[in-house]
């Protein structure tokens, strides 16, 4: 995180977001809104006295509401940027004009309550799409495990949370409910993933060695403990992995193959019936904390941002690469690069080598002075351009626009107006060619005279 | 002036040449109009294939050429490239699809498939015959990237692109970047740390 904060070319901006996405491949105009942190970073040092001061506590976000967080705050410490953001929402100065410690207190006079939202313009060659996943939202399908009710049924996401040492906890695994040390753990895996009925037909591919960690974490930390593992199936295929779960199992964590049907509280208990597929029978196990691996979705605002920059999406939501195989960092959108879990649910190893790719793919772009189009694209014949315009409507790459020319009608000059063509916006799909009622729009290498050819040979 | 043009029909093993009768085909289709040259082979784009279509438009003095084979999406390119070596503008060509459009769901109807592979030859026949040299244009590049997302992935794109010597921009929503990774606690299969 501080390499790339602190790169010479990168320039960083959070708590920023891309509002508008025009041009095409080397040639975008992209602009920005940074959102009003209310601190005005070049003068905060970071000191945290505003955090430590601040007198109203909210659920945090960041430790997926299980802790408290301030309402100018940090998300965690070694955050990069190191330095906080006012929560305006909830913070008291906002919502009823008194209090204002954070800015009496701040040493260096760098909170700014009268901070705006500011927008910016860039010109860029290559956007690169890294949005990311968001966890499937288990609690409005899944009934048997309590729509969300039982305290103690939490997501892989929680458990992280606390088994991070910077986090909530200090390292610490507890009961949400109570505090104390869970003695019993139950994980069940593909909540979500590779149920058709209730969630997504896919695989979310980390889950099995994520949950084979977390088993693997509560047998190391907690004295005397039990880890019970329900799984459909257990993938493992990477290097090292299978190593990895096979540890686990000899530390003893038990894998049940099975489905659990029914969670319910009894007492300050966790039971958990299921079935072990492989013995036949049903199970039932008492347990402090269940587990549970939700199934990666498309982050939130991924479909708003896929039409901002005309990023196909596949039937789950996720970014469309051009090519499963041959182009998978690429889109159809020249110019535009895929990196990490918008693609398509992975765990880190292969984010990475995925984002390396895909920068190689932007660079061996950017090493290029000037790029070649395909010819293949739309031509307006003008003389028979009746400028209707019906083109500009059904083109989906805004690459047809209105031009004024200047005719010699009986020696006079007359003015009309015609359709014309971006050559770098183009992309050839012919749907110009199709509208045109005057048959003024061709695209080259498919004329219409071409085209006909071919029908005409083919009906002989 | 005539059209010379070069047909030059691909076997794919026993893809297409396991299902119709290929020499049968040649010998049907160079007799149409405009054809100077056919042949077959057993894979047109391995390199001795490509070979053959250089030798052909030299000897034989082509100005186009219609590869009968697979589908465009994959060796349009390949043979744009191998009729631009032999000096004819890359868009001098057209494919004919006999495999996916044609063998290979015909497999079960050899002579019917046979048929509709030489209809398939007439019109990429006709198509070429009328196609004009084309001419790529050229834009500018502005040096200067913009990764949307400041998790592992984006900021392993940045990095990358920037050690390569090129701007990025790393936009994130949050006001501290790390993604879900800076959430986690040690990372399998070798627990480090993730922050």
């Amino acid at each position: 995180m501080v390499a790339a904060a602190q790169h010479p070319n990168i320039q960083l901006m959070t708590y920023s977001e891309v509002t508008e996405v025009n041009g095409y491949i080397g040639n975008f105009e992209v602009t920005i809104r940074q959102k009003p942190r209310y601190v005005d970073h070049k003068l905060c040092t970071g000191c945290g006295t505003c955090t430590e001061k601040c007198p109203t506590k909210v659920p945090s976000e960041y430790d997926l509401g299980i802790g408290n967080r301030k309402c100018i705050y940090i998300n965690f410490p070694q955050a990069v940027p190191n330095k906080p953001v006012i929560d305006a929402e909830n913070c008291r100065y906002f919502k009823t004009g008194k209090c204002g410690v954070c800015k009496k207190i701040c040493p260096t006079g760098a909170v700014d309550f009268e901070q705006k939202e500011e927008f910016i313009t860039e010109k860029v060659g290559a956007i690169v799409m890294a949005t990311g996943f968001d966890l499937f939202n288990w609690e409005d399908a899944y009934g048997e495990y309590g729509y969300g009710r039982f305290k103690n049924v939490i997501t892989g996401l929680h458990f992280e949370r606390m088994s991070n040492a910077s986090g909530l906890t200090g390292g610490k695994i507890i009961r949400p409910s109570d505090g104390k040390e869970p003695k019993s753990v139950v994980f069940i895996k593909c909540v979500g993933s590779r149920d058709e009925a209730k969630g997504k037909e896919y695989c979310s591919r980390a889950c099995c060695m994520y949950t084979a960690k977390h088993a693997h974490q509560v047998i190391d930390k907690i004295e005397g403990s039990s880890a019970y593992v329900f799984y459909m199936d257990v993938r493992t295929p990477g290097k090292a992995y299978d190593e990895f779960y096979r540890r686990t199992v000899e530390e003893g964590a038990q894998y049940i193959r099975g489905r659990v049907s029914k969670i319910y509280e009894s007492g300050d208990k966790l039971i958990v019936m299921g079935t072990d597929t492989l013995l036949g029978r049903p199970v039932t196990v008492e347990a402090d904390l269940v587990v549970l691996a939700t199934a990666m979705v498309p982050s939130e605002g991924s479909d708003k941002i896929a039409q901002l920059v005309s990023c196909p999406t596949d039937k789950d939501g996720f970014f469309a690469e051009a090519h499963p195989k041959l182009r998978p960092v690429e889109t159809m959108t020249g110019g535009l690069f895929l990196a990490g879990a918008c693609q398509g649910p992975r765990d880190i190893p292969d984010t990475v080598s995925q984002a390396s790719g895909a920068a190689v793919k932007v660079v061996a772009l950017l090493n290029n002075d000037q790029l070649a189009t395909d010819p293949m694209i739309s031509q307006i014949d003008e003389k028979m351009c009746s400028g209707c315009l019906v083109c500009k409507g059904v083109c989906p790459y805004k690459a047809i626009s209105e031009k004024t020319i200047t005719e010699r009608i009986g020696g006079k000059p007359v003015e009309r107006v015609v359709a014309s063509v971006n050559t770098g916006l183009c992309q050839g799909c012919g749907n110009c060619t199709v509208a045109c009622r005057a048959g003024a729009a061709n695209l080259k290498g498919f004329t219409n005279q071409q085209v006909l050819a071919e029908v005409d040979t083919l009906c002989r | 002036m005539a059209k010379r043009i070069g047909l030059f029909v691909c076997w794919c093993g026993s893809n297409i040449g396991g299902v119709i009768d290929v020499p049968k085909v040649v010998e049907i289709t160079k007799n149409f109009p405009g054809v100077a040259y056919a042949t077959d082979y057993k894979y047109m784009c391995s390199e001795p294939g490509q070979d053959t279509i250089i030798k052909a438009i030299k000897e034989h003095n082509l100005d186009r050429v219609v590869v009968a084979s697979c589908t465009p999406r994959l060796h349009e390119p390949t043979f744009r490239k191998t009729i631009a070596k032999a000096g004819l503008n890359p868009y001098m060509f057209e494919m004919a699809n006999i495999r996916e459009q044609c063998t290979w769901v015909h497999s079960d109807d050899k002579e019917g498939a046979t048929q509709k592979a030489i209809a398939l030859i007439k019109r990429a026949l006709a198509k070429v015959s009328r196609v004009e040299p084309l001419f790529e244009s050229y834009i500018p590049v502005t040096k200067k990237a913009l990764v949307i997302g400041g998790g592992i992935a984006g900021m392993q794109v940045a990095i990358d692109i920037a050690d390569a010597g090129h701007q990025v921009i790393l936009v994130e929503r949050e006001p501290t970047i790390g993604g879900k990774m800076a959430m986690l606690d040690k990372t399998f299969p070798t627990l480090d740390c993730s922050a």
